[in-house]
């Protein structure tokens, strides 16, 4: 992290989610620790299948307890989530920690209205009466920029439009100021305009109350908008860290290298051919051996030996920057620089 | 049918939600109801059509040895079947409205749905005789079996992959395969006969004693039961499995809301939409008479009048039971629609 | 009657014979035999139901041995009456449970070994017959009263028979009506007119005929003519509910699910011969399946021990536990039905008698039998006659006993003589599983003696308007009979005799043979009771020489009762338990 004197809100250490299914065990989540300090977004980036929604609802306590394993250590506030009881995480849920889903239209009950979901939400963590939450949610809402707050209070999702919703679902999950607030793609259903409308409201919010933001996204011009620092991973593991002009500008894995060139660049010249990872994202149930990348990674034949497909790279982190990858990393910079040349 | 709305509503201030929509559901139940009586006229057209589409003469029915001409001529006349059938079917219309006067019988008053052929007797006054009866089995076996049912398919649901899952399901699956006139006599030869548990299965007015009415439905709605308590618990079961995997749930968990409010009020009430429809379908059903119940434990209802006026040619009492029994459904219909209407917000009564 | 409605529920009227009565336990147990528990009808001897003295018409009836006063006697049945006016009953369950309420000039006195004879029961003795039977005179009983206390007049003796003839009268019996001289023109007591063939002098009644009739006392002894009372007749709404001058009246009545009687204390029982009256009260229960039913008479218990049946047959499904075990057949009561179940042949379609004898010949009897439930409940039949039956002559011309799976070959033979091998045959059959099991089972015995066979199914509501009609498709049809009275005549004059042919008349055969008309005739004016019946029986095999039928079956019917019912018997009168003989176990 930028700053190691501050005491980080949220630690995660050596995290691992394994999922006991039928067919076998999924291991979503292989090894996984960073630390998140208050005022402060951390984007995580992956392909869908990485790891990082599991990672956020297991932070939340929200997995699926029978059929989930789980190792390591999740720090809120120097609180211990993992071992905490239903009872305490229901406190916290929704009051210190809060959660911002993808797809609001389906994740905001279709049978109640806005201002009833917002509203139980705050009477749950403050005991406040039906008409004092409703004025909160009024406030809320006015505050997330819905018109006429007072009347769309009582209407239901169903008859918000997609931007209005999802701003809503940021009401929802800012009611009880939380000092943690997992944002899961919030943006990614909606248009250019309301995305950067939303954006600028989540960075607003984080400025008023010190919020810290998880911000999960598979989009790097995104985590360009609103990241501080960058969490980059593939297959259940995290395969580069840093922060955001570190990860963006100068990119340590060749996975990282792939996601830049498979998004347009606002600065490079318009007519430059995308170029999308070849191959697709890996199956937990049956990992890749050695380094998860390796079958779909231009650099694999350049390591000797072939310890790409036989050994796990080691993710050594310095100052809050590092990556995992058998490459060498002065070899790394010049086979990064003639593909980057390639491609222009 | 409600359809999910196309495009949102919106009420302009002033113009509160609330008044709007009980102003919607009065226009729907109006229109519906208006659609439900022509149903119903047409079910009984048809009926009546069909009746006589076959070779058949009711008046042969009731005349006896060495019948004579004149003497089934006597017949028809007196059950008013002596006229053209579109003309019986228009004085069979009116007479629901109007009265009628038959030549062999006394005034129908209105609603006259005619006079059975068989004993004689007003359809009308009949057929409130023995619903009382239905009635009472249907409602009380649908307690049984939504108690029983619901319960079931919610603990299923909750314990998914568990013992108690699989014990359910297996139990529900034994449930839908049994055959009441099976279960029934078996039930009625341990708990009556042999052990003595339950009375003797008749109905008794619950407005004359309820204790004795209780008694004496328990086991036909226990049995009765059986057969449907099967059918709620795969359907809660996989209705509730369904919508706890719906985000919303996921989401007010993530609010903090405990597990039982998010179960009942997130969960079950997405669930419930299904489970309304069928259990309008089922009741509808069971209105028009639970036949085999009826007959294994001798109980007077609209399903044993269906088959005696079948078997009869009785086409008074046939046109009355089967337009209760179609207008109980149409009813249904119309009750589970405007139900799912208030349990989900996105259906609009159209 | 032709089984139209209800089918076989309807077998109404009269039959007799004493040794037809059989109860379970002493064909059975006691005979030792063991080998096989079905009851057994063959080799019955039948006897006429003579006509009883002046002595044998006065009451009290005799006691009952062992029988003890009060209590209540229950019923478990299927359908509760369709018809309570008696005008209007034609079918022997409403005949049957009327015997308590109802009282007609004549009547039949049950001994108690089963056995009957014809009374007078409103009138002091049987009839006397005048005019080789075309007059006949009955004198009223004194101290015959209506439940509310009013003597039984005259008047109400003349009303009874001219209201059979109100329009609203349709279902009943209608001899007397077309016999009564003056009847075709007349139209009932309510227009004020009266029927001048019915003449009153004091407290006789004397009934003028356009024919002779020497059975027309055991004619008035039909449900149908039981008295009604001028005062109390509602008409149209009598037939709901009837005035009783009985033992009992009716107490509560709810239609369709139970009935009442309770005691008429204005009954003197010093005028009747004919009903006990030891029960203080019958509650008639319906809605209850043969199953239903039967599950509880086996289970015996509260007050089920004191019901006893009213057409509730023990259910097939459980005759074979029943008569097995000796617990349960000690309370079961087996009688035949005066009913024959037989195959009319299309005589007009099927002109050759060969032809008509090779179908009588491949009968395929014995299996039949098996899919109509066995020996429990049926005994193949030769005659038209029921052995229980008055006039019954025991004769088997086509070997339907000494070679029950039919003889195939015979028929063959039979076939080719008339060079009819290949005859096309068209069997209709109503519409219901056993049926469907039955015509499948004759097809192919048919068509094994040569013959094609097609099978047609008939809607069981138009089968009997379907085969009555004249001019109809089927060679061959399943249908039934039995006698309104005791003798032959109600059985071979409107079925076999060539005047009864006609759309909706029942010479289902279209049989007119000259011969058989002549000898129908001639039996039919026969006063003596013993020559009557034997002129009957010669007629049967007369009928059955012309080969226009195949007798199937008669019906042998098993009742299972409550153990605390006494003297349950078999009413010959009314084939159903007698009601006016049994009571309540203390």
């Amino acid at each position: 992290m930028t700053s190691t004197d501050q005491q980080p809100f949220l630690s995660v250490k050596d995290l691992q989610v394994h999922f006991s299914t039928e067919d076998g065990i999924v291991k979503a989540v292989d090894g996984l620790s960073f630390d998140l300090i208050k005022g402060q977004t951390l984007g995580i980036v992956g392909e869908s299948g990485s790891g990082k929604s599991v990672t956020n609802l297991t932070i939340l306590g929200l997995h699926d307890r029978a059929h989930t394993a789980i190792e390591g250590e999740i720090l809120l506030d120097g609180k211990e989530l993992l071992t905490a009881s239903e009872k305490e995480l229901e406190r916290l849920r929704g009051n210190k920690m809060s959660m911002i889903f993808q797809d609001a239209l389906a994740s905001l009950s279709p049978f109640h209205t806005i201002g009833t979901q917002i509203g139980e939400t705050y009477r749950k963590h403050t005991g406040a009466s039906k008409k004092e939450a409703r004025a909160r949610a009024i406030e809320m809402l006015k505050r997330v920029g819905i018109p006429q707050p007072d009347v769309r209070v009582d209407d239901y999702p169903h008859q918000f439009s997609g931007g209005m919703r999802q701003r809503a679902m940021i009401a929802m999950a800012l009611v009880c100021d939380p000092e943690l607030l997992i944002a899961d793609e919030p943006t990614t259903a909606l248009d250019v305009t309301v995305q950067a409308q939303i954006l600028d409201l989540l960075k607003e919010l984080q400025q008023e109350f010190g919020t810290a933001i998880i911000f999960i996204t598979h989009d790097l011009g995104v985590i360009a908008d609103i990241a501080d620092d960058v969490l980059v991973m593939y297959g259940g593991r995290c395969v580069e860290r840093g922060t955001k002009e570190e990860v963006l500008s100068s990119p340590q894995h060749p996975y990282t290298l792939g996601l830049l060139g498979s998004m347009p660049s606002l600065d490079g010249p318009v007519d430059v051919p995308l170029s999308p990872i070849p191959g697709s994202p890996p199956s937990l149930l049956n990992p890749p051996s050695g380094c998860r990348f390796h079958p779909r990674c231009t650099f694999a034949d350049k390591v000797a030996g072939g310890l790409c497909s036989t050994e796990r790279p080691l993710l050594d982190v310095v100052d809050g920057r590092g990556s995992a990858c058998h490459l060498p990393p002065k070899q790394r910079g010049d086979l990064f620089a003639d593909f980057a040349a390639a491609r222009h | 049918m409600a359809a999910p709305a196309a495009t949102p509503l919106y009420f302009p201030p002033g113009d509160g939600a609330p008044s709007g929509k009980s102003r919607l559901m009065f226009r729907f139940l109006v229109r519906r109801v208006i659609g439900a009586l022509v149903i119903l006229l047409i079910i009984s057209a048809i009926t009546f059509w069909l009746f006589y589409a076959v070779p058949r003469d009711p008046a042969m029915m009731s005349c006896g040895k060495n019948c004579t001409p004149e003497n089934l001529e006597q017949i028809r006349k007196n059950l008013g079947i002596d006229k053209p059938i579109p003309v019986q079917y228009w004085l069979w219309l009116v007479g629901i409205f109007a009265g009628r006067n038959y030549a062999g019988f006394d005034y129908c008053n209105a609603p006259c749905l005619g006079y059975s052929f068989a004993n004689r007797e007003p359809v009308y006054d009949t057929i409130m005789d023995r619903l009382p009866t239905t009635l009472s089995l249907a409602f009380g076996a649908a307690v049984v079996f939504l108690i029983l049912g619901i319960g079931a398919g919610m603990l299923a649901a909750l314990k998914q992959g568990k013992f108690l899952d699989k014990f359910a399901s297996s139990a529900s699956l034994l449930g839908s395969s049994l055959q009441i006139y099976f279960v029934g006599y078996i039930a009625m030869f341990f708990f009556v006969a042999q052990l003595g548990w339950l009375s003797q299965p008749q109905y008794t007015p619950l407005t004359d004693d309820p204790g004795a009415w209780f008694s004496g439905l328990l086991l036909p709605w226990l049995v009765l039961a059986i057969i449907f308590t099967a059918n709620y618990t795969r359907m809660t079961r996989s209705q509730l499995v369904e919508q706890l995997s719906e985000d919303y749930v996921r989401t007010a968990r993530a609010k903090g809301l405990s597990r039982a409010n998010v179960f009942f009020r997130f969960a079950w009430r997405g669930a419930m939409g299904p489970i309304v429809t069928v259990f309008g379908i089922d009741l509808g059903t069971l209105i028009g008479g639970a036949i085999i119940t009826e007959s294994t434990f001798s109980l007077q209802g609209i399903g044993r009048l269906a088959v005696k006026s079948v078997d009869q040619s009785d086409l008074p009492m046939l046109l009355g039971v089967t337009l209760l029994a179609a207008g109980a459904i149409v009813f249904f219909n119309i009750l589970v629609d405007a139900v799912y209407a208030l349990i989900d917000p996105r259906i609009r009564l159209a | 009657m032709s089984f139209s409605r209800r089918n076989f529920l309807i077998a109404t009227g009269v039959a007799a014979a004493s040794t037809s009565v059989l109860s379970a336990c002493s064909s059975g147990s006691e005979g030792g035999s063991g080998q096989n528990d079905a009851p057994q009808v063959s080799g019955s001897k039948t006897i006429a139901i003579p006509v009883g003295s002046k002595a044998d018409s006065q009451g009290p009836a005799p006691e009952v041995k062992g029988a003890v006063k009060g209590g209540t006697i229950y019923s478990l049945q299927q359908f509760d009456m369709d018809h309570m006016d008696p005008a209007q009953i034609y079918n022997s369950t409403e005949a049957a449970i009327t015997v308590p309420i109802m009282r007609a000039l004549t009547g039949y006195k049950l001994d108690d070994k089963g056995g009957a004879v014809l009374v007078g029961d409103a009138a002091t003795d049987a009839g006397t017959m005048k005019d080789g039977g075309k007059t006949w005179v009955f004198t009223l009983k004194d101290g015959l009263k209506w439940e509310d206390g009013s003597d039984v007049s005259m008047d109400d003796v003349r009303h009874t028979f001219e209201r059979l003839f109100a329009a609203f009268i349709t279902e009943g019996p209608r001899y007397v009506q077309t016999w009564l001289e003056g009847g075709d023109k007349y139209k009932g007591p309510y227009t004020g007119k009266s029927l001048s063939s019915i003449e009153i002098d004091g407290k006789t009644v004397t009934f003028r005929l356009n024919e002779a009739r020497t059975d027309f006392n055991y004619t008035l002894a039909m449900r149908g003519y039981s008295l009604v009372p001028k005062k109390h007749d509602t008409k149209e709404k009598y037939d709901k509910r009837p005035f009783s001058c009985g033992p009992y009246k009716i107490g509560d009545r709810k239609i369709g699910k139970s009935m009442t009687f309770v005691r008429n204390e204005h009954w003197d029982p010093k005028t009747d011969s004919v009903r006990n009256a030891y029960p203080d009260q019958y509650v008639f229960q319906m809605g209850f399946e043969l199953v239903a039913s039967t599950d509880r008479w086996i289970a015996d218990q509260g007050n089920d021990q004191y019901a006893v049946p009213i057409f509730n047959e023990i259910a097939p499904e459980r005759i074979a536990q029943v008569l097995t075990k000796p617990e349960l057949k000690q309370r079961v009561l087996t009688a035949v039905d005066t009913a024959t179940y037989y195959w009319p042949i299309n005589t007009t379609r099927i002109k050759d008698l060969k032809v008509r004898q090779a179908i009588n010949w491949a009968w395929p009897h014995q299996q039949v039998q098996t899919i109509n439930g066995g020996r429990a409940t049926t005994e193949i039949a030769s005659t038209i006659l029921a052995p229980v039956t008055p006039g019954y002559a025991k004769f088997d011309l086509y070997g339907a006993k000494t070679t029950p799976g039919g003889n195939p070959e015979k028929a063959k033979a039979l076939l080719k003589e008339a060079g009819k091998l290949g005859q096309k045959l068209v069997i209709a059959y109503q519409q219901s599983d056993t049926q469907v099991k039955v015509a499948v089972a004759v097809k192919n015995a048919l068509e094994a003696a040569g013959f094609t066979v097609v099978n047609k199914q008939v809607d069981k509501s138009t089968f009997y308007t379907q085969i009555g009609k004249i001019d109809n498709d089927f060679d061959l049809f399943g249908a039934g009979w039995s006698p309104d009275w005791p003798n032959g005549y109600s059985v071979f004059y409107p079925c076999w005799s060539g005047k009864n042919i006609g759309d909706g008349r029942n010479n289902y055969a279209q049989l007119n043979d000259p011969s058989i008309n002549k000898a129908i005739e001639a039996a039919s004016k026969i006063a003596d009771v013993d020559e009557a019946n034997k002129a009957w029986g010669n007629i049967d095999k007369m009928v059955l020489e012309q080969a226009a039928a195949v007798p199937d079956y008669h019906k042998i019917r098993n009742y299972l009762y409550g153990s605390k019912v006494g003297n349950v018997i078999w009413d010959s009168a009314n084939t159903c338990v007698a009601l006016n003989k049994l009571y309540a176990k203390k």
